[in-house]
């Protein structure tokens, strides 16, 4: 019957499931270390404050994604999860018009190529935890019926972190439960799936409190719950670099540092253009 | 959290509430996020059954997932682009103010953003025929005042009460009303305000800083969570209404003494386009009281950094007289 049917696993979806999916190992060499970019079940958060260009960042690595191959990409589909209701349709769509455009193959080619680009893209939008932890049960459906998709982009992953220390009251426990649940969840769905995360967030002000030592006083330190800390496998730490005065004039330069646990760091710096990102 | 409750949806009785209360499954999440086969044994009902609620509850509370492409496709026939009535601003906005946008107009005491938020205000009601909810938190806005800018514009009084009506306005001191009020406005108080046959196309919140701050410093987690609410409304009103949302914002000085937007780190990210405004100081001109310059800081459409300047009179000019509007070379800056 129906209801078991939705339960039980194909033999093609199972393949589906366990072999297609695509690597992210590629999206960006200029980013990781060297044979160290985000594998299957890999999380990379990109973490700064305001200003340090993760959005242009993050809109660089889902271009990168559903791009055709012709045009450098991966051609793989991905689900956005948008929980700062912040997703900038024609901000993306510029960078994707600039990056076809510049491709000898594809130059010329018109809407279609563009079209069929979104329409790798998935958008969800996520008002609260709750929604979100919901939300995250229901993408494991698109996962399994969409062999293609390869990553889950999560802007940001910070997004009610107020909203729910004020809810959970005194209680650490109960002000981390439902990230929580999220991260077991998608740890769960990093391993049955083998797909990518990526996800953003932004820095808070920390209240210092009492006389603190050098390494706790680190305005960068994570902040999130552990259990989405112990997902994560990448962390790019973006800033903003300050005018050396050898660029192009008013040219802002922006610094990311990638930390890995398993291979070495590496640091790249870029600078934004209408057609999205350049490295330097 | 959603709490689980009797008819929630089909199959949800009251029985099977309480046995799977008894379970220690109170919320949806708590129901989602179990296994449902031992959930089944526990409370003693099919599987087929809990898993068909499961699924039923899923679909009821999440988000609805839409391709890129029909994203794509529906921003483009429903966006709107509002001038401001100000060259140099609409210069500096990319043409305007864009619907599903927040954009905020920072800058210190006596820079101009209320005044900047009346001239839009009226500019968008008179000229554009659309409906604007004007949020003042700090007193300043004058019926007497709107009415004195409208009539540069037109000496028809039928004109100006039409324009007047269009412009819906709230008086409030502190977060809980507005969030109130911006709650109300989302559950659709935006189509009621909507008067004379133009709908809501702007909702101004002169200051948002002046309600937030206070809370700030004190209880943290209070204050941040007040300030992200805010935020939401104002961002879900913007998307889902297709509403441009223009706030104002105090600024503060930072360590090394730059002038930086207010109401800190959490709260600079959430407007998508950011101006800061600064009176211009000139020796020489006597009459440049009026002369501001904007500079635009935040923005994903044009490069950040762009500076102009505009006379604040721009708005209640005599039509036809010398326009106040004077540009910096980008050599200058």
């Amino acid at each position: 019957d129906e209801v078991r049917v939705e339960m039980s696993e194909s033999g093609v979806q199972l393949f589906a499931r366990l072999e297609a999916r695509r690597s992210l190992k590629d999206i960006e060499p200029a980013l990781f270390p060297d044979d160290g970019g985000p594998d299957h079940g890999d999380v990379v958060e990109l973490y700064g404050t305001e200003g340090t260009g993760k959005t242009e960042l993050l809109y660089h690595l889902l271009c990168r994604c559903v791009l055709p191959q012709d045009a450098g990409g991966l051609e793989a589909e991905v689900a956005f999860v948008d929980t700062d209701y912040s997703l900038d349709m024609f901000r993306l769509v510029s960078i994707l018009d600039g990056r076809l455009s510049s491709s000898a193959h594809l130059a010329g080619s018109g809407d279609s190529v563009l079209r069929s680009c979104l329409s790798r893209l998935l958008v969800l939008h996520c008002s609260s935890s709750s929604q979100l932890l919901l939300t995250l049960h229901s993408l494991e459906t698109s996962m399994a019926l969409r062999p293609g998709l390869a990553l889950l982009l999560i802007d940001s992953i910070s997004a009610f972190y107020w909203l729910d220390r004020c809810g959970g009251g005194a209680s650490v426990t109960k002000q981390e439960e439902l990230l929580g649940k999220c991260a077991e969840l998608l740890g769960r769905l990093l391993r049955d799936y083998r797909i990518t995360i990526v996800a953003t967030c932004h820095a808070i002000r920390r209240t210092s409190c009492g006389p603190s030592s050098s390494s706790s006083s680190d305005p960068n330190r994570p902040y999130l719950c552990r259990l989405w800390q112990r997902l994560v496998t990448h962390r790019l730490l973006c800033s903003r670099q300050e005018s050396t005065g050898d660029h192009v004039a008013h040219r802002q330069v922006f610094a990311v540092h990638c930390t890995s646990g398993k291979k070495s760091n590496r640091s790249s710096s870029f600078y934004v253009t209408d057609a999205g990102i350049m490295f330097i | 959290m959603v709490v689980l409750r009797e008819g929630m949806c089909p199959g949800l009785d009251e029985d099977l509430v309480r046995d799977l209360r008894a379970a220690g499954v109170k919320t949806v999440e708590d129901l989602v996020s179990s296994n449902i086969e031992e959930l089944a044994q526990k409370c003693s009902v099919s599987y087929k059954a809990l898993f068909a609620i499961r699924r039923v509850l899923l679909a009821q509370h999440t988000a609805f997932p839409v391709s890129g492409a029909d994203l794509y496709e529906e921003l483009l026939s429903s966006t709107a682009i509002l001038s401001t009535g100000n060259p140099s601003l609409d210069k500096l906005l990319d043409s305007g103010l864009y619907t599903g946008e927040i954009t905020e107009l920072s800058g210190g005491p006596g820079s101009g953003k209320s005044q900047v938020c009346f001239g839009v205000a009226v500019h968008i009601s008179y000229h554009l025929k659309q409906s604007v909810i004007y949020i003042d938190t700090t007193g300043g806005l004058t019926a007497s005042r709107l009415l004195k800018m409208l009539q540069t514009e037109t000496s028809n009084r039928e004109e100006q009460m039409e324009a007047l009506q269009r412009i819906r306005i709230f008086r409030l001191f502190d977060v809980l009303s507005l969030l109130d009020c911006l709650y109300s406005l989302r559950s659709g108080g935006l189509q009621q305000a909507s008067v004379g046959g133009g709908s809501v196309k702007a909702v101004i919140v002169d200051s948002v800083s002046a309600v937030i701050s206070p809370l700030l410093g004190g209880k943290q987690n209070e204050g941040m969570s007040l300030m992200i609410q805010v935020a939401g409304v104002l961002k879900t009103m913007a998307k889902d209404f297709n509403v441009a949302a223009l706030v104002t914002n105090h600024v503060t000085r930072s360590g090394s003494g730059e002038v930086q937007p207010g109401l800190g780190v959490s709260w600079r990210h959430i407007p998508r386009t950011r101006i800061q405004l600064e009176k211009v100081e000139r020796a020489t001109s006597v009459s440049s009281s009026s002369l501001r310059s904007a500079t635009l800081i935040k923005s994903s459409r044009q490069a950040c950094h762009i500076k102009e300047e505009f006379d604040l009179q721009w708005w209640s000019r005599s039509k036809g007289g010398s326009s106040g509007k004077r540009k910096l070379d980008e050599s200058q800056l």
